[in-house]
C-alpha cells in the first residue's frame, strides 16, 4: 500500500472523524457562524471559560447515562442522586466532617445496583422506572432539607481557581471521562455491554451473563453520576436545589442523542456524548449572547432533541418500542 | 453405523427425552459423528431435531442415554461450555450475530477472560489471531468491519469460525477437531448466497466435522456424507449417500411415513371451482427468493405451492399477505393491482386473509376466545343501530367455533394461554374461518396439531372451499396437498418447475 | 414471593388488588381520623380527584397500548394557561382553541412516534419540552389570575352539593369507559397493546390508530387543563410541576399494566381513588409534599412492577 503523501494525510483524518462522527460538522458550522455573528462576546476569554463550565456540568451528568443507553436502556436517575446527595452531605455534615462527601459516590452506586437489580430481574422498563426513583428522590431531599436550599462549606478547595480562565471542575473532570471511555473501548465490560445494547439474545446466546451485566451498567453509571455529583456540587457553590428543573434532566439526553450514540443502544457512548455536550453547550451559548428569548432556548432544546432522536431512530433496525 | 473407533470424535447412544406434554421428544436415538464428515439431520417440525441439538450442546440433559468423546465414555455437558470441552458447538438459525460488534469483537466474545493484560483487553494479540482465523477458513472481510456491514453469507462464516473457536479455545489446542452444529444454516440466504457458503463449508471440512441440521433436502442430499432422519423422535433411517442411491422421495417418505397416509381422513372431494379469477400473480420476482411467479387463482379453488424449504414459497404466500414487498411483476387482486408495498390490513381490506401455523405470531395470548376470534370479525357482532360491540353475538359466534372444530377448552372465556397447542391453532384458523375472506393464505395451518385435530381442521378447510373461498397452501406436508389442493406449483430455487392437478398428485404419493 | 400465592389469586390480582387497595386506604386514613370524611373532607377530594381523572383516562388510554405519554401534564399546564391568558381577547373562544392546541401537539406525539419510529417516551419527552418552552414563553413565569365569571362557572357551579367539574369527571370516565369495552375502536386499542404485529395481520391499521390514541390523550390534557383552571381561578408556570408520576400511578395501581393489552380506563377511577385519597390523608397529616412525591414513586414502582404481565416474553430495556 503507498503511504499517501503529507500533503492528502491531513483532510483524510479529518474526512474519517466526520464519517464516524458527524456531529462535528455541526459543531464546527456553530462555531464558525457564532463566532463570525458574535466575534467579540463569543471568542473572548470569559465565554470561553463560561463553555468550559457549561461543558463540565453537562458532562459530569451524561456520562453515567450514556454508558446506560449504550446496552439500550435509560438512565433518568442523576439529578436525583444530585440532590439527594447534596442534601445528605449537609446532613451528615456534623457528624462525618469532611468525610461526609464521599455519601455522594456512595448514594449513586447503591442507587444504580437496585435500579439495575430491579430491571433487569423485575423487569421494568428502565425510563419509567429510573423516572420514579428520579421522583423518589427530590422527595427525600425536599423533606430533609426541609425546602429549603441548604449550603454546606468546606469544601471549596475541589474547585480552588488553578488555571485562570480555565475551570477546576474542568481538570477534575478529564480523569472521570477518560476512565469512561476507558472502560467502553478497552474492557471486556464495554464490549459486552455493546454486545447487550446491539442483540441482547444474541449475547446471551454467546454465554453472556446478560443480567449481571445490565447491573453492572446501572451501577457504574450510577458510580459515575455519584462522582460527577462530587464535583458538580461544589462548582455549583455547594448546594443543591430542592426542585427539580425538567432542564436539568433532559439536556444531558440531548448531549447524548446528539452526540450520535442511537437510544436503542449498541454504538456510540461516552466518547461521542463529549461532542454532543460540547455541541450543545456551544449552541445554547452562542443563543444566549443573541438577543433571542431566553425561553426560547428551552423551545430550542426540545425541538433539538426530536430532532436528533429522529435522525438516530432512523437507523433502528425494525425493533418494536414502547 | 459402523465406524472405527478411532474416527468418531462424538457418539451418542440410546438418547431419550420426554417433556411433561410431549411423549418421546426424542425416542432412542444414536447418532454418530466421524472425523472429516458432514451429517446430516432431517426431519418434520416437531420430530425432535431441536430437542437433539440442544441436548447436544448442553441446554439441558436427557433422560438417559449414553455419550461417548473419543472413545471414552463421559458424563452429558451440563452447558455450552461444556459442550465445547466435548468437541461440540453450535451455530444458531438466528440471532446468533451481534450487529454493531466487529469482526474481531464477536468473534472473541465469551472469551475476553483469556486476553487480559493490566486489566485491559490485549486488543492487539486478540487482532492477530481473529486475522489467522479468517485466513484459515478464507473468509474474505476486514476484521475492523463491523458486523452489520457483511453480507449475511459472510456472517454466517464468521459465526461458523467463532463456533469452531469456542471448541478450540476450551481445549487451548488448534489443531482439535470440532464438530459443530448448523442450525438451520442457510435460511436467511439467498440461492447464490447458498452455494458460497456451502463451498466454503465444503472447504473447512478437514480439520471440522458438521453436524446439519435442516428440512431444505435437497441441500442435505447434495452436501452430506450421511443422513439421519427423524419422526415423531425416533430415528426412523440412516442413508450412507456415498453408497446408496437415495431420492427426494424416499426422504419424503421416510420423514413423512407411509402410514400415516393411510390413517389420514379421506372424504369426498369434489374439485369445485368456478371461472371467476380472484387473484392474478403477474412475474412475480424478489432478488433472491423468488422470480418471475405467475398463476391464477379461482373462486374456490385451492392451490398449492409446494417445493422444499427454501424455495421462495414462504417469501410468495408472505408477499401476497403484505408483509414482503415485491419488486417486479403484478399483483391483481380481485381485478384491482395492489402496490408492491402494503401492509396486511390494506391487504385484508382487499380480501386477503393470512393464517400462518406459528401461534402467537396472530393470537392474542393474553385474550379470550372471544375476543381472540371477534377481533377480525368486528363487523359482525356490532349491534344495528349504535355500532357497539354486542356481547352476546360475540359469544355465540365463539361457541359456534368451539363446536365446529371441537376445540378442547372449559370455555369460550377461557385466556387463550391456558389452551394447548393444538387448541390455539384451532381458534386462529377458526377465526378466518368465521371471517371468511376472499382469499385465504395458510401457512403451515396444521403444524404439530394431532392427527385428529387435523381431521376437524381439514373437514372445515373443505367446507369454506365449497362456500368460494379461494386459498392458497403452504405446508411441509405432501399430505395435504393432495387433500385439499385442486392444483399444485412446485417450486424450486424460486422458480416454478411444473404444475399439476391435485389428483395427479394424489396418485404419484400413493405409489 | 408472588408465586406462593394460589393461582386463581394470582389470575385475578390486578382486579382485585386496586379493589383491596383502595378500601385499604380509604380504612386507615378512616382509622387515623374518623372526621376525614366530613363534608369538607369530600369537596376537597372531589376537587383535588376531578381534573386529575380526566388526564387519567386519557393517558390509560395510551398505556394500555403499549406506550407512554409524557406530554399529559406540559399539555394540562399550557391549557391552563392559553385559558387564562386569552380569556379577555377571545372569550369562551378559549376553549376551542385550547384543546385544538392540544390535540394538535398530541397528533405530533403520535406522528413521531407511528410514523418516524421515535420511542414513545423520548417523543412525548421531546414534546414535554417543547410545550414547557412555549408555556414559560407565553406566560413569562408570572402568576395569572382568571377572573371570568362565565369560565370559572364550568368548574365551580354547584349542583346537588357537588361541584360541576365533578360531573364533567365522571361523564369523561364514562365515555372513556364506554369507548374502551364496547366500540371497535378500544377494541383495537387492546389489540395493538397486546400484539402489535397480530393486530396488525387482524385488519387494525396499526399506525393510525397509535395516532388516533395520542391525539385522544392530548385532548383529555387539554380539556383536564380547562377545567383546573376554571377550578383555582390562577395559575403560573408551577402548575403540575410533580403532576406526572403521580398520574402514571394512578393508572398502573387501577391496574393497567404497562405492558399493554390490559386494564382500561374503567381501571384507572380506582387508581385515582387511592392516589387522591393517599395525597390528601398525607396532608391531613401534615405530611409535606416531599413525603407526598416520595409515596408516589415507590407506588408507581412497586405497582409499575407487579402489573407487568411476565407471559410475555419480550426484551425490556
Amino acid at each position: 500500500m503507498k503511504i499517501p503523501n503529507k500533503k492528502k494525510l491531513i483532510p483524510s483524518i479529518i474526512i474519517q472523524t466526520i464519517k464516524i462522527y458527524p456531529v462535528t460538522l455541526f459543531l464546527f458550522a456553530l462555531v464558525v457562524i457564532f463566532s463570525s455573528l458574535y466575534p467579540e462576546k463569543f471568542l473572548n476569554p470569559l465565554n470561553l471559560s463560561t463553555i468550559l463550565r457549561q461543558f463540565v456540568s453537562l458532562m459530569l451528568f451524561a456520562l453515567g447515562p450514556s454508558i446506560v443507553v449504550v446496552t439500550g436502556s435509560l438512565d433518568l436517575s442523576y439529578v436525583g442522586i444530585w440532590m439527594l446527595g447534596g442534601i445528605l452531605v449537609w446532613l451528615l455534615m456534623p457528624t462525618l466532617g469532611i468525610f461526609s462527601i464521599l455519601v455522594i459516590p456512595l448514594l449513586g452506586l447503591a442507587t444504580g445496583f437496585i435500579v439495575g437489580v430491579i430491571q433487569a430481574k423485575a423487569k421494568m422498563p428502565s425510563f419509567i422506572l429510573t423516572l420514579s426513583v428520579l421522583v423518589i428522590y427530590c422527595g427525600l431531599t425536599g423533606t430533609i432539607s426541609g425546602g429549603i436550599s441548604r449550603s454546606v462549606r468546606g469544601y471549596e478547595f475541589i474547585t480552588a481557581r488553578l488555571i485562570p480562565y480555565i475551570p477546576t471542575a474542568f481538570l477534575w473532570t478529564i480523569p472521570i471521562i477518560i476512565a469512561a471511555v476507558f472502560i467502553m473501548k478497552y474492557t471486556k465490560i464495554g464490549i459486552y455491554l455493546y454486545a447487550i445494547g446491539s442483540n441482547e439474545e444474541g449475547a446471551r446466546l454467546a454465554g453472556i451473563n446478560v443480567d449481571k451485566y445490565k447491573i453492572l451498567a446501572f451501577t457504574i453509571s450510577g458510580l459515575f453520576s455519584g462522582i460527577g455529583s462530587v464535583i458538580y456540587f461544589q462548582h455549583q457553590g455547594g448546594s443543591v436545589p430542592v426542585v427539580l428543573n425538567l432542564n436539568t434532566m433532559v439536556w444531558p439526553l440531548v448531549a447524548i442523542v446528539l452526540g450520535g450514540t442511537p437510544l436503542t443502544g449498541g454504538s456510540g457512548g461516552p466518547q461521542r456524548t463529549i461532542l454532543g455536550a460540547l455541541t450543545f453547550t456551544v449552541l445554547c451559548r452562542g443563543l444566549t449572547l443573541s438577543f433571542l428569548d431566553p425561553t426560547m432556548i428551552q423551545l430550542i432544546t426540545g425541538l433539538l432533541l426530536i430532532a436528533s432522536i429522529i435522525a438516530s431512530s432512523r437507523g433502528s433496525k425494525g425493533v418494536t418500542i414502547l | 453405523m459402523v465406524m472405527a473407533i478411532d474416527d468418531t470424535i462424538v457418539e451418542i447412544k440410546n438418547v431419550s427425552k420426554t417433556f411433561n406434554g410431549v411423549v418421546h421428544a426424542l425416542d432412542n436415538v444414536s447418532i454418530a459423528i466421524g472425523k472429516n464428515e458432514i451429517i446430516g439431520v432431517v426431519g418434520e417440525n416437531g420430530a425432535g431435531k431441536s430437542t437433539l441439538m440442544k441436548i447436544l450442546v448442553g441446554v439441558y440433559p436427557p433422560d438417559n442415554g449414553e455419550w461417548y468423546y473419543k472413545g471414552t465414555k463421559v458424563p452429558f455437558p451440563k452447558n455450552p461450555k461444556e459442550a465445547a470441552k466435548r468437541g461440540i458447538s453450535i451455530v444458531y438459525q438466528e440471532k446468533g450475530v451481534i450487529p454493531c460488534l466487529k469482526v474481531y469483537q464477536f468473534l472473541f466474545l465469551g472469551h475476553e477472560d483469556k486476553y487480559i493484560k493490566y486489566s485491559r483487553l490485549d486488543i492487539d494479540k486478540i487482532k492477530k489471531y481473529a486475522r489467522e482465523i479468517l485466513e484459515e477458513f478464507h473468509v474474505k472481510c476486514n476484521i475492523e468491519n463491523f458486523m452489520y456491514e457483511l453480507p449475511l453469507s459472510t456472517q454466517k462464516m464468521i459465526e461458523i469460525a467463532k463456533a469452531i473457536l469456542n471448541v478450540r479455545l476450551e481445549h487451548e489446542d488448534d489443531n482439535i477437531t470440532s464438530v459443530i452444529i448448523l442450525d438451520e444454516p442457510t435460511a436467511p440466504l439467498t440461492i447464490e448466497e447458498r452455494r458460497e457458503l456451502f463451498s466454503d463449508i465444503l472447504n473447512m471440512k478437514k480439520n471440522v466435522s458438521f453436524v446439519f441440521v435442516s428440512h431444505i433436502i435437497p441441500e442435505v442430499m447434495e452436501f452430506t456424507d450421511r443422513v439421519h432422519v427423524l419422526r415423531d423422535g425416533k430415528m426412523v433411517a440412516h442413508y450412507d449417500l456415498s453408497k446408496d442411491k437415495i431420492t427426494e422421495e424416499d426422504f419424503f417418505r421416510a420423514i413423512v411415513g407411509k402410514e400415516s397416509l393411510e390413517r389420514i381422513y379421506k372424504p369426498e372431494i369434489k374439485r369445485v371451482a368456478s371461472e371467476e379469477v380472484v387473484l392474478i400473480v403477474k412475474n412475480l420476482t424478489k432478488n433472491g427468493s423468488y422470480y418471475d411467479i405467475s398463476f391464477e387463482l379461482h373462486r374456490g379453488e385451492c392451490i398449492g405451492i409446494f417445493g422444499p424449504a427454501g424455495s421462495g414459497k414462504s417469501e410468495i404466500i408472505n408477499t401476497i399477505a403484505g408483509l414482503i414487498s415485491f419488486e417486479n411483476g403484478a399483483l391483481i387482486i380481485k381485478g384491482q393491482e395492489a402496490k408492491p408495498k402494503e401492509s396486511p390490513h390494506v391487504r385484508l381490506a382487499r380480501g386477503i386473509g393470512y393464517f400462518s401455523g406459528e401461534t402467537g405470531k396472530e393470537l392474542f395470548l393474553n385474550w379470550p376466545i372471544t375476543k381472540n376470534i371477534s377481533i377480525v370479525n368486528i363487523k359482525k357482532i356490532l349491534r344495528k343501530f349504535i355500532r357497539v360491540i354486542n356481547f352476546n353475538a360475540e359469544k355465540q359466534m365463539a361457541e359456534k367455533i368451539v363446536q365446529k372444530l371441537r376445540i378442547k377448552t372449559p370455555g369460550v372465556n377461557t385466556d387463550c394461554y391456558s389452551l394447548s397447542g393444538g387448541s390455539k391453532q384451532k381458534v386462529s384458523v377458526g377465526k378466518w374461518f368465521e371471517r371468511s375472506p376472499d382469499i385465504l393464505l395458510l401457512e403451515d395451518p396444521t403444524i404439530g396439531i394431532d392427527v385428529g385435530a387435523r381431521k376437524d381442521i381439514y373437514e372445515n378447510t373443505l367446507e369454506i372451499k365449497k362456500r368460494g373461498i379461494s386459498m392458497i397452501l403452504i405446508s411441509d406436508d405432501p399430505k395435504e396437498y393432495s387433500l385439499l389442493c385442486d392444483k399444485i406449483i412446485f417450486i424450486k430455487h424460486g422458480k416454478i418447475q411444473k404444475v399439476i392437478s391435485g389428483e395427479k398428485f394424489k396418485q404419484e404419493l400413493e405409489k | 414471593m408472588v408465586r406462593l400465592l394460589p393461582e386463581w389469586f394470582r389470575k385475578n390480582m390486578s382486579t382485585i388488588g386496586p379493589i383491596v387497595a383502595a378500601i385499604a386506604v380509604v380504612g386507615v386514613f378512616q382509622m387515623i381520623n374518623p372526621l376525614f370524611l366530613r363534608y369538607q373532607g369530600i369537596i376537597t377530594l372531589v376537587y383535588a380527584m376531578s381534573y386529575f381523572l380526566i388526564a387519567a383516562c386519557g393517558l390509560t388510554f395510551v398505556i394500555m397500548m403499549g406506550s407512554f405519554d409524557f406530554s399529559v401534564v406540559s399539555l394540562l399546564k399550557l391549557s391552563a394557561l392559553i385559558c387564562v391568558l386569552y380569556i379577555d381577547k377571545l372569550g369562551l373562544l378559549v376553549i376551542p382553541l385550547a384543546l385544538s392546541i392540544c390535540v394538535g401537539f398530541g397528533f405530533i406525539n403520535g406522528l413521531l412516534f407511528a410514523k418516524l419510529k421515535v420511542p414513545s417516551f423520548m417523543a412525548t419527552l421531546g414534546v414535554s419540552v417543547v410545550v414547557e418552552g412555549i408555556a414559560l414563553y407565553l406566560s413569562k413565569g408570572f402568576l395569572h389570575i382568571m377572573n371570568d365569571r362565565t369560565f370559572r362557572a364550568l368548574s365551580v357551579t354547584f349542583v346537588a352539593d357537588l361541584p360541576s367539574i365533578f360531573y364533567w369527571a365522571i361523564g369523561v370516565w364514562i365515555i372513556c369507559t364506554f369507548i374502551a369495552i364496547w366500540t371497535p375502536f378500544g377494541r383495537r386499542i387492546y389489540a395493538i397493546g397486546g400484539n402489535p404485529i397480530g393486530a396488525m395481520l387482524s385488519g387494525i391499521n396499526v399506525e393510525s390508530n397509535r395516532i388516533y390514541v395520542f391525539m385522544l390523550s392530548g385532548f383529555f390534557a387539554g380539556l383536564a387543563g380547562i377545567l383546573y383552571m376554571a377550578q383555582f381561578g390562577g395559575g403560573s408556570i408551577e402548575i403540575g410541576a410533580d403532576m406526572t408520576i403521580p398520574l402514571f400511578a394512578s393508572v398502573v395501581a387501577g391496574g393497567t399494566a404497562l405492558t399493554g393489552g390490559v386494564g382500561g380506563p374503567q381501571r384507572t377511577l380506582l387508581g385515582v381513588i387511592i392516589i387522591t385519597w393517599i395525597q390528601a390523608g398525607l396532608l391531613m397529616l401534615g405530611v409535606g409534599r416531599s413525603i407526598q412525591l416520595v409515596v408516589f414513586g415507590l407506588i408507581a414502582i412497586v405497582m409499575g412492577i407487579s402489573t407487568i404481565d411476565r407471559r410475555r416474553i419480550r426484551i425490556i430495556k
